[in-house]
């Protein structure tokens, strides 16, 4: 077994030239150095200190489940800019470009052949013998985060061993590589041709499972398909699970890899770029496909308390609709979206005026763009609050999208930048949003956005935190109805 | 759990489609005759298929004719049953929604749907992969390829009925249904929506039926153990409940799940006195557990079961002695059939009712925990007593265990009450 940290990995591999148009080199020299130098280090929660006050006008206390607050207290990645918190940071804050030919297949027949495909990813440095066997590719990207995630916590296997920790991961297809090839088997050859082993290993429902097998976890294990905000829907179902008291620790995010036939769907959607992504730019082309995991660890108050973690960032609410509108386009008016978005906000107790920063959808196609552009601009006004797309540097990973963007809200969180949005070079006054363009910037970063949406009119949008910001959940049955606003779903 | 209350249903099985259809299956004791489909594919290379298909389904029926071509067959049972689970609460009629007052928000703003699908839109993603292979990827149809997206299904009944509080799809094999139960608690809990349709759907498909084929699960090829298939679980166990009858089957069921206070709110608004109450949900629990051999990956995990069946007993507050039937996810797959009796005569005890409702529909994986949960409803009306596997149903059914075990270790338990009136 060749397993290792990815902490032990080394230092990121940068673009070249992308170092010289960060001009926060010394704050990214800090992360994964050592944690203590970091501009904002992780808190332990004994040594909880008195929260800020918020800038805004708080709306009523949070609408949550429960009323333990959540915390994420480690985070795994596997992504084409980097492996690990360490190096996908340090990604992040240089505005690397993950974007390469595409290997897994001949994307180049269909006119399209970039992608962001991770390819330092060696499933031989994660995985044992027998999970190798076991494991597709998308599982193997997910317990490969996981076990970063779990190292990063710093949580002992007695932490999660045993019925209190639960899995719950989002992916959009899971392991599409394998159905393709048993599709190929029956195909060519006909039912008997089609390889039985293979079989049982196909299935999205596996992805929590293996997780769960190598973590010792013995509570609820549980998949959430919800295309791409898959990422946002796991953690905030499993944000709940913790709150009803139903689990301490959760395992969750998402996964997903680049399929041939899910590449060639978008081609033939005439909404796939051809070498970039350029999410709000006036000529933005389309999507690019990426792959990866984003999986964290959240843990309830009380046992982060209990075993003296340290804590990465708060989860506040989340919101959630359906625009039920068409099953790829977002809503002209982008109603369910905003509707999502106000719903996350006083869920987390907030108002807009408390936000600092959105990490975007921003997929880089003319529909979900403006639409997107259109919530931001509705939900906060004028104060053009900056916004990113870390697709740029990904490219779109579907199920695993909103996951890995929800580490980069703790990136932010815990480095004070914002993450470029790369390849940004002419605004679009149909996207007239503040783009943190090129180059990572500083900024307040008390409390951030993630928004999401995906096939299916799905719209869910999460609230993270620096821990002890967000004002304190209410019992539940104390609730004050839920603020005014368009649409249900409040 | 709070209590949640199911009251209403839209279901499309095999032995019957509309709930009062259903419902009158369940007392005549109703199977699926599991003869070869005719609709879903074509048998003619597999003589020895016996699936339960929903016979003469005709989407178009429900909906109209326009507008379905772009539906594969999981979309078109969904949107039925989201369709008839609304009529059914009385929430629409003749396919729209009832009208609101002035000033309060329309029911389509404050309902959502919470659907389990263990295997997507298989039908359509092999038909796409056919054109990749055999022809060209260039020529898939770009209208068809949504339904490669595991939520497809689910986006479509949200599409077609207008459901915009919250779409949520779940994946979690033949637990499924049961873990959609448990996401809908949290949801009505965190006042995200007034009323979910709750429940599963699963699609009959040839690439479906190959898989479950191959693997020797069902029918006449589990009778016959094969010696290259030694390494499946069911090929190894003696031990079976009825080995071999059970077959691959599809449905899509949802039922409509309010709060206490949410479906006496809604009863009032349209005129009711109460609303009808067909069954409490009032505890849920799932557990994992894992093979001891490395290598394995199928497994029937009694030890899990166990585990969730008591979680849930515990967060109903019923002890086991209170339970009056047991419904089980037992499909005719022996190690795991045996598997889930353990566990049932471990929590609950050996001697109680259990039935299975597969007999009836087949083993429909992301449905058929919504399907046992409608049994348990029968149960408590004194109905489906000719599903047993073990007792008969015997006086007044008020306590229900439903259970369902995954195939790899997983597994999850509901508990229900009969309604007070």
């Amino acid at each position: 077994m060749r397993m290792r940290k990815a902490e032990e990995r080394g230092s990121a591999r940068g673009v070249p030239g992308a170092a010289s148009m960060a001009p926060h080199l010394d704050r990214i020299a800090c992360i994964g150095l050592q944690r203590c130098v970091i501009p904002f280090p992780r808190r332990t929660i004994r040594s909880t200190r008195v929260a800020p006050p918020l800038r805004g006008a708080l709306n009523s206390p949070p609408l949550l489940v429960g009323v333990d607050r959540v915390f994420v207290t480690g985070l795994g990645v596997v992504s084409s800019i980097g492996l690990g918190r360490t190096e996908f940071f340090q990604a992040l804050a240089r505005g690397k470009n993950g974007i390469s030919p595409v290997a897994a297949f001949d994307g180049a027949a269909m006119g399209r052949g970039y992608a962001g495909e991770v390819k330092g990813f060696d499933a031989r440095d994660h995985l044992t013998r027998a999970e190798q066997h076991r494991l597709g590719r998308c599982a193997a990207m997910a317990l490969a985060a996981a076990r970063m995630a779990v190292d990063d916590a710093e949580i002992g296997e007695s932490h999660l061993a045993g019925p209190r920790t639960a899995v719950v991961l989002g992916t959009t297809m899971g392991e599409a590589r394998i159905l393709a090839s048993l599709d190929r088997e029956w195909i060519l050859g006909g039912a008997s041709a089609v390889t039985r082993a293979q079989l049982p290993r196909y299935g999205s429902t596996l992805l929590p499972i293996h997780v769960a097998r190598a973590l010792g976890a013995r509570g609820m294990v549980l998949t959430l398909p919800a295309a791409c905000a898959a990422g946002n829907y796991a953690i905030g179902f499993a944000a709940d699970l913790i709150r009803a008291g139903r689990a301490d620790v959760v395992i969750t995010g998402a996964a997903e890899l680049v399929q041939e036939l899910q590449f060639s769907g978008f081609v033939r959607l005439a909404a796939m770029a051809s070498l970039k992504c350029q999410p709000f730019d006036l000529n933005r082309q389309g999507l690019l496909l990426g792959e990866g995991a984003g999986v964290i660890v959240l843990e309830s108050e009380a046992h982060a308390k209990r075993r003296g973690a340290r804590v990465a960032a708060e989860v506040g609410g989340y919101g959630l609709s359906c625009d039920a509108y068409h099953i790829t386009r977002p809503h002209p008016e982008a109603s369910g979206s905003i509707t999502a978005m106000r719903a996350a906000l006083a869920r987390s107790g907030i108002g807009a005026g408390d936000v600092d920063f959105v990490n975007a959808h921003g997929t880089g196609t003319k529909h979900n763009d403006a639409a997107e552009s259109k919530v931001i601009r509705d939900v906060f006004g004028d104060r053009r609050i900056p916004v990113s797309s870390m697709k740029s540097m990904l490219g779109h990973c579907m199920g695993a999208a909103s996951a890995l963007e929800a580490i980069g809200c703790v990136f932010t969180l815990e480095t004070g930048l914002y993450p470029p949005t790369i390849g940004f070079e002419t605004p679009d006054p149909e996207c007239n949003v503040n783009v943190v363009a090129n180059v990572a910037q500083l900024g307040k970063n008390d409390i951030v956005v993630n928004n999401s949406l995906a096939f299916g009119g799905y719209n869910a949008v999460s609230v993270f935190a620096k821990p002890g910001v967000l004002p304190p959940p209410r019992a539940a049955g104390t609730r004050a109805p839920p603020p005014t606003m368009p649409g249900g779903n409040a | 759990m709070n209590p949640r209350l199911i009251t209403g249903a839209g279901i499309v099985s095999p032995v019957g489609i509309g709930r009062q259809a259903f419902f009158e299956a369940m007392h005549a004791g109703a199977r699926a005759e599991g003869h070869g489909p005719t609709a879903s594919f074509d048998v003619s290379t597999y003589p020895h298929a016996k699936v339960a298909e929903v016979p003469g389904f005709d989407a178009a029926k429900y909906l109209g004719e326009k507008g379905l071509r772009t539906l594969d067959r999981l979309s078109k049972l969904l949107v039925v049953a989201a369709r008839l689970a609304l009529h059914d609460i009385g929430l629409k009629r003749d396919g729209a929604w009832i009208p609101v007052p002035e000033g309060v928000t329309p029911w389509s703003e404050r309902t959502g749907i919470v659907v389990s699908n263990a295997y997507a839109s298989l039908e359509a993603i092999s038909e796409l992969d056919r054109i990749a292979i055999l022809e060209d990827a260039r020529y898939i149809n770009p209208s068809r390829f949504p339904l490669t997206v595991s939520n497809t299904a689910a986006g479509y009944a949200s599409i077609w009925e207008e459901l915009r509080a919250l779409n949520v799809s779940v994946s979690d094999g033949n637990c499924g249904a049961l873990d959609a139960v448990a996401c809908a608690d949290a949801l009505l809990e965190g006042e995200r929506a007034d009323l979910l349709l709750v429940g599963g759907a699963e699609a009959m498909s040839e690439a479906l039926f190959v898989a479950f084929d191959r693997l020797h699960a069902f029918g006449d090829r589990a009778r016959a153990p094969d010696a290259k298939a030694r390494s499946l679980p069911w090929q190894r166990s003696p031990v079976g409940v009825f080995p071999g009858e059970a077959r691959l089957g599809e449905a899509a069921v949802l039922f409509a799940l309010e709060t206490e206070k949410g479906a006496h709110d809604r009863a009032k608004a349209q005129g009711l006195a109460a609303p009808a109450t067909l069954a409490t949900i009032c505890g849920y629990g799932a557990s994992f557990e894992p093979p001891k051999r490395a290598e394995a990956l199928l497994y029937a995990a009694p030890v899990a079961l166990e585990r969730a069946i008591q979680s849930a007993l515990d967060d109903a507050g019923v002890p086991a002695g209170d339970v009056d039937a047991v419904v089980s996810g037992i499909s005719g797959i022996r190690a795991f059939d045996a598997a889930e009796l353990t566990a049932i005569d471990r929590t609950v005890g050996a001697s109680g009712f259990v039935s299975a409702p597969k007999l009836a529909h087949g083993e429909t994986l992301g449905a058929g925990g919504a399907l046992a949960i409608l049994t348990a409803i029968a149960h408590m009306r004194g109905d489906g007593g000719a599903y047993a596997v073990r007792g008969a149903l015997r006086g007044p059914v008020r306590t229900v265990v439903v259970t369902a075990l995954g195939y790899y270790g997983n597994a999850a338990a509901l508990v229900m009450k009969r309604p007070a009136s």
